[in-house]
């Protein structure tokens, strides 16, 4: 049942990325209603997969961070008209889903209720978080496409499909202001989680590396945008720099301990 | 009765006689009210900056003339309308509305801007339309929405002050409370911050060399925009979030030191200068600033050719719903004339009959009630034999839309000629 509801919903995602890529292949652009209908389909099915996965584990935690960024594009979507980020989540979250099911995806046994509740919520608010600042990656990214398509005066695709350069800078604050608390929120309760159940849970060196690290990157982050005003260009390189940062200390902590049974 | 267009429109009349033709709204109902005399049973004037089309349900054929007479006269040069004009008739003619409705007959295809104005003539005229043109006003409108729905004719902005919209909301976004600051007084620039003002722009200021100019271009654009100098301009730079400039200066007056002057109080906010100036008023180096976009009039025409080009492509898609929608009325037209048509004919022939029976019934005076009767029976059920299958093919052919040339033959053969509703 795992296995299938995450392949069915690896399949929307590739519709879901194939239509996101259709304007730029000369198919002309889909219906957005239909761009949301194929994404909010394999969010649904993927919700029910998730539900029923472990919450520890390499294969579990990109299978959870693939339908985190697949409900924020939705958000986006929704809320802001940005369509283009699904350019960036769709494939990413087909990837993602795609190399849990290459590592292998099993139902887990449920951990003990009290600490299963715990444990659950700090994992998915972190994993929002973290979500949240690929969601500022993407929309910084796609800032800098279009502020260079505006400067350079090329009226292509690209200036047609992407959106306006102000709701792109809207996004990427709006998920950085939005994701610091929610990773803030979820590295307290990881605190909270090894202090209460000190002795019965293993808590490795590179989680807490790791996790520490991207929410001073996302503080640094949020500090320049709204305490230091940064905005447009300037603020995008930061986003941009910030999650290239995360990702690069995580994979250097993943070469260090290598193995699927842990996200780190 | 026939359903006629006549008019002028961009391509047949230059400005000049499509400005003479013109009507504003309070003449459309004497105009009308002059076509109807001439015999026509109903009509429609639309008027609009590119074409001057009456639109009439008529029998006796001499309405169109009544039409060139009016048109003649507001030319008062002794030149006839009629050498500006065009006449479609019939099929044609609603072909002819369907199109202008979705834009395709535009000037700019596939601008939105005509179905309101098919909108506001098919109101202005209601008392004079007539239920035919009543009818084929109400379906036009909806074939317009419908192509542009279900086709790309209508999308991106074709032209080039509706491309400065587009420009400024790529950088925007929403436009409503921006900011916006003329310089100069070019034609050019009044109809991009016309269309800047209907995103809900605010033009506040107006700078031009004359001051009076830029006070009467401020009071075009209604409360909130105030009249400056040029000198006075610059300083503004600094808060507005779109520059439109259009001033008549041999050489550039938005200079790179003005420019970036303006910049560090604007704390990197965006400023799009839109110069449609020629020469142009500003100079190339003040695109490169950081957050200032710069476009020229080029650009302007380069993003408008990109709209219009992918709008051409949706011209086949387009004519095909136009096509078909124009079969769905004719068909609809075909069977509003059948019935009126069938019940003459059946009328007619029905008193043929009962003038025979009666004569013939009087060199027969011996015959039985139950006789009379049965011979009356027989007449009514030749008859109804002889109407059959002339009623079935008149009503296939009304449900092809074939239904109005059949009727014309019926009307001639059996001298259904009394004028109807």
């Amino acid at each position: 049942m795992v296995l299938s509801l995450h392949l069915i919903a690896l399949a929307l995602y590739g519709v879901a990325t194939a239509l996101a890529l259709a304007p730029f292949l000369g198919v002309g652009a889909p219906w957005r209603v239909l761009m949301l209908a194929v994404s909010a389909a394999g969010a649904a099915l993927h919700v029910v997969g998730v539900s029923q996965l472990p919450v520890v584990g390499l294969a579990p935690s990109l299978s959870l961070l693939a339908l985190c960024l697949v409900l924020l594009q939705l958000a986006s979507e929704a809320l802001l008209r940005a369509s283009a980020v699904a350019l960036f989540t769709a494939p990413l979250a087909a990837g993602l889903v795609g190399l849990a099911l290459l590592l292998g995806l099993a139902p887990g046994a449920e951990v003990a209720s009290g600490r299963g509740a715990w444990l659950l919520l700090h994992v998915a608010l972190s994993f929002f978080g973290v979500a949240f600042l690929a969601l500022a990656f993407i929309a910084a990214a796609l800032y800098l496409v279009q502020f260079r398509q505006l400067k350079t005066k090329r009226f292509g695709q690209v200036f047609q499909y992407f959106p306006p350069l102000e709701r792109l800078d809207r996004l990427n604050q709006f998920a950085l202001v939005v994701g610091f608390p929610t990773l803030t929120l979820g590295v307290l309760l990881a605190i909270g989680y090894a202090v209460h159940f000190a002795g019965a849970v293993q808590v490795d060196k590179a989680q807490v590396v790791w996790g520490m690290f991207t929410w001073v990157v996302l503080g640094w982050a949020v500090w320049v945008r709204v305490v230091r005003h940064w905005a447009g260009r300037r603020a995008a390189f930061a986003s941009i720099a910030g999650f290239a940062a995360v990702l690069l200390v995580y994979f250097a902590l993943k070469l260090a301990v290598p193995g699927a049974e842990r996200f780190l | 009765m026939s359903i006629t267009v006549l008019g002028v429109n961009h391509l047949t009349a230059p400005l000049d006689v499509r400005e003479r033709f013109w009507h504003a709204g309070h003449e459309v109902p004497a105009a009308l009210e002059r076509v109807l005399a001439a015999g026509a049973q109903g009509g429609v004037l639309l008027s609009t900056c590119n074409r001057t089309e009456f639109y009439l349900a008529e029998e006796s054929g001499v309405a169109p003339e009544a039409v060139w007479s009016l048109l003649s006269e507001r030319l008062a040069d002794g030149r006839g309308a009629a050498e500006f004009g065009y006449v479609r008739r019939d099929r044609d003619a609603v072909r002819h509305l369907y199109r202008v409705s979705a834009g395709l007959d535009s000037m700019i295809l596939g601008e939105s801007q005509i179905q309101g104005q098919v909108k506001q003539a098919w109101e202005l005229s209601r008392v004079h339309a007539g239920p035919v043109l009543h009818r084929l006003f109400q379906s036009a409108l909806a074939v317009g929405s419908r192509v542009r729905t279900e086709t790309a004719v209508g999308m991106g902005n074709a032209s080039a002050p509706s491309a400065a919209v587009e420009l400024a909301g790529k950088i925007f976004g929403d436009l409503a409370g921006r900011e916006a600051l003329i310089l100069g007084a070019g034609d050019m620039a009044e109809l991009a911050a016309a269309c800047l003002v209907s995103e809900g722009v605010r033009v506040s200021l107006v700078a031009n060399r004359t001051y009076e100019r830029a006070r009467a271009i401020a009071e075009q654009l209604g409360a909130g925009s105030r009249a400056l100098t040029l000198d006075e301009a610059w300083e503004h730079f600094a808060a507005v979030d779109i520059v439109i400039c259009s001033t008549a200066a041999p050489h550039a007056i938005v200079t790179w030191q003005r420019v970036a002057a303006a910049l560090h109080a604007r704390r990197r906010r965006p400023l799009c200068i839109l110069d449609l100036a020629v020469p142009r008023d500003v100079e190339p180096a003040v695109g490169q600033l950081e957050n200032v976009f710069l476009y020229d009039i080029d650009d302007l025409q380069t993003v408008a050719a990109a709209a219009a080009a992918r709008r051409r492509t949706e011209i086949p898609r387009a004519e095909h719903i136009v096509d078909q929608e124009v079969e769905e009325f004719w068909t609809w037209y075909g069977g509003l004339a059948v019935v009126p048509v069938l019940r003459d004919f059946r009328g007619r022939l029905e008193a043929v009959r009962a003038a025979e029976l009666e004569r013939a019934l009087k060199h027969l005076p011996d015959l039985t009630a139950a006789e009379r009767e049965q011979v009356e029976r027989l007449t009514e059920a030749l008859l109804n034999k002889f109407l059959h299958q002339p009623t079935v093919a008149l009503k296939t052919a009304a449900q092809d839309g074939r239904g109005y040339a059949l009727l014309d033959a019926l009307r001639r053969l059996f001298g259904l000629e009394a004028p109807r509703e």
